[in-house]
C-alpha cells in the first residue's frame, strides 16, 4: 500500500468498523499478536500491559510457513506479526502489510544501520528488526579435535554418522551452493543438478534432521557436529563452552524475524506504541536476557553484560558478511522435491 | 485388510424409520459439515494451483495427480504402510495378554487397570518422546544398564534407528490396541473357556479356537485405531528416528508448510485418503458377501 | 457386571491354567514397566538443575516452586483440560449412540457412513485442520473453545464408535428384547440394558478421546486464537528454547496425582460411604 494522504482516513474508517464488529474489544486496549512461540519474555509484555493498560493476546507458532497458513485463512485479525525476513519480503510483495508510521517510531534510531534498509524491505517502510540470528556449524571441541573452518570439513566422510543438520530442504541446498560457489538465491534447474551429487554423498553421513531441538543430540553425545540455527549454538555455548560456533568459510547467511501489522489490524495505534516500546534499549536488553539472539539494537547491545557479548553463536567475531534468503516463487518446490527423493533414496 | 471391516456389523437389524433417521441425524450431519465439506474443500483445492505466496488459485489442472503417481511418493507411502503394519502386529502380541489378564480381574481392580494404561498419555508426546532420547542415546538410561551388567562393553547406537522409530510407534499405539482387547474379552464367558476344555481341547487349542474367535471384533477395532492412524503417524517417528526417511505423514505436512504447495499436498491427502476408503468399502463388501 | 472370574473347580481341574495365569501377570507387569518407565524418567528429569534439561547436573526443587507462579501454564492447562472434557463427553454421546443405532437399524447408505466415520482417523492432522479454519471462518465463527472443541470430538468420536462396535457385536438382541417385553420403552431399554452392557466399551473409548484430545497439536494450532491455547502448543513452542524442566514438573504433578487418584479410589470410596 502506498501511504496516501488519505491513510489515517482508512485507519480509522477500519477501526470504526472494528469497533462496530466486535463491541467487546474495546478499541485500542488489546492487541492480537501473532508471534515466534518463547520468543517475548513475561516481563516485558506485562511491563508493557502495565505501562499502557493495552492488553496483549499472544498467540504463538512454531515456524514462519505455519504463521503465513493460518494469517492468510483469515481467522483471527491480527494486529502485528512476526515473521522471518523472507516471509516479510513476500507479504510486501502482495501489498499484506501496513506501512509503517515513524513519526510514532523515534526508537527506530538504535537500531544499527546495518539491519535496516535490507533486501526483504529495502525501503524499511512495512517491518522492524526483532532479532536476528545466522546458521553455522557447532562443534563439540572435546570429541573434535580436527580444525573445522568450513561446510567441506563438517561433511567429510570422516564424521560420517556423527551429523546432527536443521529439517530444512532450503537450508541444505544453502550449503551445497555455498560450496560451489553460486549465490544462495540463485535457486534454478541447473545449479541443483549440480549440487544433488554433493547433497547425496552429505546426506549419507548425516545421523539425524531435526530443526526444532538440534541442541538436544549435540548435548546427549549422540553427534559430535551439527549445522544448526545461532540461537541453538549460543545455548549450547552458554551451557558449555566446549560447544564452538563457526561460521562457514563458504559463506553464511542470516535470518531476520521482523515485526509488521497485517493488513486488517484493527488497532494500529497500540500496534505502533508496542513497537516504540520494543526499540527501547532496556526492553530489548530484557530480550536478549532470556533469547540470545544477535540484537540488532545497538543501544541495547550497549547494556550486555561481556560475557552476553562474547558468546560467539549471537556475535560472531570479525566481520563477516552475510547473505540473506529472498522470497522464492515456484523454485521453493523443485528443493523440496530434491531433497525428498534424496532421503527416500536410502 | 480383512480386518479392518470387521469392526462394522454386517448390516442386519430392522429397517431404520423416521425416528431412527432422526436419532442418527447429528450423527449424519456432523459428519457432512466437518468431515464432507473438509474432503469436499480438499478435493476442489487439489486440482487449482497455487500463487508465489502459497495462496490457492482457482485454475483446474490435472498436474498435481499426476505428481502423486511418481514413484518418489509411491515409495514414501509403501514405507508408511510397513511402518504401521509391523506396529500393528507388535502391539497385538504384546497387548492381547495384557488385554485378556485386565478383563480377568475382578470389578473396580480392572477398570482401574484400564485407566493405568492409559494415564501416562496423558503428557504432551513431546515430552514422552524426550523421555525416551534419555533412555536409549549413547550415554543414556538403558546403555548405562547394559554397560553396567557386563552385557555390552561399548554402548550401543540404539537412538536414530529403525529399531527406535518402532520402539516410539509402539509405545504410542499400544493402550489403542489394549482398550478395544480388552471391551471383547470382559464380555468373554467363561463357561465357553471351561467347555472347551471339558471337551478336551488343550490351552492352545482352546485358546485358538474358542478364545481368539470370541474376542475377533476387538482385535479387529484395535487393528484399525493403531494401523489406520500410525500411516500417517511421522512427528515421533521423525524425532526418534532421526528423521533420516520420508513418511506420506512429513510429506505432505511439508507441502502444506514447507513448499507451500497447498494444491499438491490436498492431492496426495485425497488420494491417500480414497485409498483407505476403497480398502475399507472393498473388504467390508467381502465380509458382507461372507456373512450372507 | 458379571460375578467374578474362574471357579474354584475349574482351577483344580486345570491346574495349567494357573500358571497360565500367573505368566500373563508377569507379562502385563513387563509391560506396565515398559509404559511406566519414560514417566519415571520424566519425574526424575523434573528435579533436574539445568534449564536445557538434556543432561542430568543436579537435583532441585526450584522448577515446582517457579511452575507455581506461572500463570501462561497454568492457563494452558486449565483450556487443555476443558476441552478434553468436553470433546470426551460429546464424543461419547455421538459414538455410542451412532454405534447402537448402527448395529441396531439398517440404514441406507449405512456403509457409506460406516466409511465416513473413519476418514477423520486417516485424515492428515494438517488437512483437517486448514480445512476446518477456513470452514470456521467462511461461517464467520470466532476461534475460541467451541472451534477448538468441535474440531477435537470430529477426530475423537470415531474411536469410541469402533470400540462400542466392538462390543456390540454378538451381544444377545434377548437382552433388550427382554427389556421391552416387560414394557420398557426403546429409550428406557437403552439405558437400563444397552448402556451397562456397552460399558467397558463406553469407558475404554472415553479413555481414548480424553487422551487423544489432551495431546492434539497441529488441529488445535489451526482451530484455536491465543485465549483457548493448549498446553501441547505451549509444549511445541518451548521445545525451540529447550524443554524446560517446568514442564516436566507439571507432567510429573498431574501423573502422580491421577495415577495416587486412581490407586486410592477404592480407598476414597470406603471414606466417602462411611460419611453420612
Amino acid at each position: 500500500m502506498i501511504p496516501l494522504p488519505g491513510s489515517r482516513v482508512i485507519t480509522l474508517l477500519l477501526a470504526v468498523l472494528g469497533l462496530a464488529l466486535a463491541p467487546l474489544r474495546a478499541a485500542n486496549k488489546e492487541i492480537n499478536l501473532f508471534a515466534w512461540s518463547e520468543y517475548f519474555p513475561q516481563s516485558v509484555l506485562e511491563g508493557f500491559s502495565k505501562e499502557t493498560g493495552i492488553r496483549i493476546n499472544y498467540e504463538t507458532f512454531a515456524s514462519g510457513e505455519e504463521m503465513l497458513a493460518k494469517m492468510l485463512a483469515g481467522g483471527t485479525a491480527y494486529d502485528l506479526v512476526q515473521p522471518p525476513d523472507y516471509i516479510a519480503e513476500a507479504l510486501i510483495k502482495n501489498r499484506l502489510l501496513v506501512p509503517l508510521d515513524y513519526t510514532k517510531l523515534p526508537g527506530v534510531k538504535n537500531i544499527l544501520p546495518e539491519y535496516l534498509n535490507m533486501a526483504h524491505d529495502p525501503e524499511q517502510r512495512y517491518t522492524l528488526p526483532y532479532m536476528v540470528s545466522t546458521v553455522g556449524i557447532v562443534v563439540n571441541t572435546e570429541r573434535v579435535k580436527e580444525p573445522i573452518t568450513g561446510l567441506v570439513d563438517l561433511f567429510s566422510p570422516r564424521y560420517a554418522g556423527r551429523i546432527v543438520v536443521v529439517d530444512d530442504a532450503r537450508e541444505l541446498v544453502t550449503a551445497a551452493l555455498y560450496v560451489l560457489g553460486y549465490p544462495l538465491n540463485e535457486i534454478n534447474a541447473k545449479n541443483l543438478a549440480e549440487a544433488r551429487p554433493l547433497l547425496a554423498q552429505w546426506m549419507k553421513r548425516i545421523k539425524l534432521y531435526d530443526s526444532d531441538s538440534p541442541k538436544t543430540a549435540l548435548l546427549n553425545g549422540d553427534v559430535d557436529l551439527g549445522y544448526v540455527w545461532g540461537g541453538e549454538a549460543a545455548r549450547l555455548w552458554a551451557e558449555n563452552p566446549k560447544f564452538a560456533y563457526v561460521i562457514p568459510k563458504e559463506g553464511a547467511h542470516q535470518f531476520v524475524d521482523v515485526m509488521a501489522i497485517p493488513q486488517g489490524a484493527k488497532n494500529i495505534e497500540a500496534a505502533h506504541r508496542f513497537l516504540e516500546y520494543l526499540l527501547r534499549p532496556e526492553v530489548s536488553k530484557a530480550i536478549s536476557d532470556e533469547f540470545p539472539y544477535t540484537n540488532p539494537n545497538g543501544a541495547a547491545r550497549q547494556l550486555l553484560t561481556p560475557e552476553q557479548r562474547a558468546n560467539p553463536a549471537s556475535y560472531p567475531p570479525g566481520d563477516r558478511k552475510f547473505g540473506t534468503f529472498r522470497h522464492l516463487g515456484e523454485t521453493g518446490a523443485m528443493i523440496d522435491e530434491l531433497i525428498t527423493d534424496l532421503k527416500n533414496a536410502r | 485388510m480383512h480386518a479392518l471391516a470387521d469392526t462394522a456389523p454386517a448390516h442386519g437389524g430392522r429397517r431404520a424409520g423416521v425416528v431412527a433417521w432422526l436419532l442418527l441425524a447429528p450423527l449424519a450431519l456432523w459428519l457432512l459439515l466437518f468431515v464432507v465439506v473438509p474432503m469436499a474443500g480438499l478435493v476442489v483445492y487439489s486440482f487449482c494451483q497455487r500463487d508465489d505466496l502459497g495462496r490457492v488459485v482457482y485454475d483446474f489442472s490435472w498436474e498435481n495427480y499426476a505428481r502423486v503417481f511418481d514413484p518418489i511418493y509411491l515409495k514414501i507411502l509403501g514405507r508408511s504402510i510397513g511402518y504401521a503394519a509391523l506396529t500393528t502386529v507388535i502391539c497385538i502380541v504384546i497387548g492381547y495378554p495384557v488385554a485378556w489378564y485386565i478383563a480377568r480381574q475382578r470389578s473396580p481392580l480392572r477398570e482401574r487397570l484400564l485407566l493405568l494404561v492409559m494415564i501416562p498419555f496423558w503428557t504432551s508426546f513431546l515430552i514422552r518422546t524426550y523421555a525416551w532420547i534419555a533412555i536409549l542415546k549413547s550415554e543414556g538410561l538403558l546403555n548405562g544398564l547394559l554397560q553396567f551388567s557386563g552385557v555390552v562393553t561399548a554402548p550401543l547406537s540404539l537412538l536414530y534407528t529403525p529399531t527406535a522409530v518402532v520402539i516410539g510407534l509402539v509405545y504410542a499405539y499400544l493402550p489403542f490396541m489394549i482398550l478395544p482387547i480388552y471391551g471383547s474379552a470382559e464380555k468373554l464367558d467363561n463357561a465357553l473357556v471351561e467347555a472347551a476344555h471339558d471337551l478336551g481341547a488343550g490351552p492352545i487349542r482352546a485358546f485358538s479356537h474358542v478364545i481368539i474367535p470370541l474376542t475377533w471384533p476387538g482385535i479387529a477395532a484395535g487393528i484399525m485405531l493403531v494401523f489406520v492412524p500410525a500411516i500417517g503417524m511421522f512427528a515421533i517417528t521423525d524425532l526418534m528416528g532421526g528423521a533420516q526417511v520420508p513418511l506420506i505423514g512429513n510429506v505432505i505436512q511439508n507441502q502444506f508448510f514447507r513448499a507451500r504447495n497447498a494444491p499438491f499436498g490436498a492431492a496426495l491427502g485425497v488420494v491417500f485418503t480414497l485409498l483407505f476408503i476403497l480398502t475399507y468399502a472393498l473388504a467390508h463388501r467381502r465380509r458382507r458377501a461372507t456373512t450372507a | 457386571m458379571r460375578p467374578p472370574p474362574l471357579l474354584p473347580s475349574f482351577w483344580d481341574r486345570w491346574s495349567g491354567l494357573r500358571l497360565l495365569d500367573a505368566g500373563l501377570g508377569i507379562w502385563t507387569g513387563l509391560v506396565f514397566l515398559f509404559l511406566y518407565l519414560p514417566i519415571l524418567v520424566l519425574v526424575v528429569y523434573s528435579f533436574n538443575d539445568s534449564r536445557l534439561n538434556v543432561v542430568w547436573e543436579g537435583f532441585t526443587l526450584d522448577w515446582y516452586g517457579r511452575l507455581w507462579d506461572n500463570t501462561r501454564i497454568a492457563r494452558a492447562l486449565k483450556n487443555s483440560l476443558v476441552v478434553a472434557g468436553f470433546t470426551t463427553v460429546l464424543s461419547v454421546v455421538l459414538g455410542t449412540v451412532g454405534a447402537w443405532l448402527l448395529h441396531r437399524y439398517r440404514y441406507r447408505f449405512g456403509s457409506t457412513l460406516q466409511t465416513l466415520i473413519a476418514v477423520p482417523m486417516i485424515m492428515p492432522e494438517i488437512v483437517m485442520g486448514i480445512s476446518l479454519l477456513i470452514l470456521f471462518t467462511t461461517a464467520g465463527l470466532k476461534l475460541g473453545f467451541f472451534t477448538v472443541i468441535v474440531a477435537h470430538t470430529t477426530f475423537c468420536f470415531p474411536f469410541v464408535l469402533i470400540a462400542v462396535q466392538a462390543r456390540l457385536q454378538g451381544m444377545d438382541p434377548a437382552l433388550e428384547e427382554a427389556a421391552l417385553d416387560l414394557g420398557a420403552t426403546p429409550v428406557r431399554a437403552f439405558f437400563l440394558v444397552v448402556v451397562p452392557y456397552l460399558r467397558p466399551a463406553i469407558l475404554s473409548g472415553a479413555l481414548m478421546a480424553f487422551t487423544l484430545s489432551l495431546d492434539e497439536l497441529i488441529v488445535t494450532f489451526f482451530t484455536a486464537s491465543a485465549q483457548v491455547a493448549t498446553l501441547p502448543l505451549l509444549v511445541f513452542g518451548m521445545a525451540k528454547v529447550g524443554l524446560n524442566p517446568m514442564l516436566n514438573a507439571l507432567s510429573a504433578l498431574f501423573i502422580v496425582a491421577t495415577v495416587a487418584f486412581v490407586l486410592f479410589s477404592e480407598h476414597l470410596r470406603r471414606l466417602g460411604r462411611r460419611a453420612p
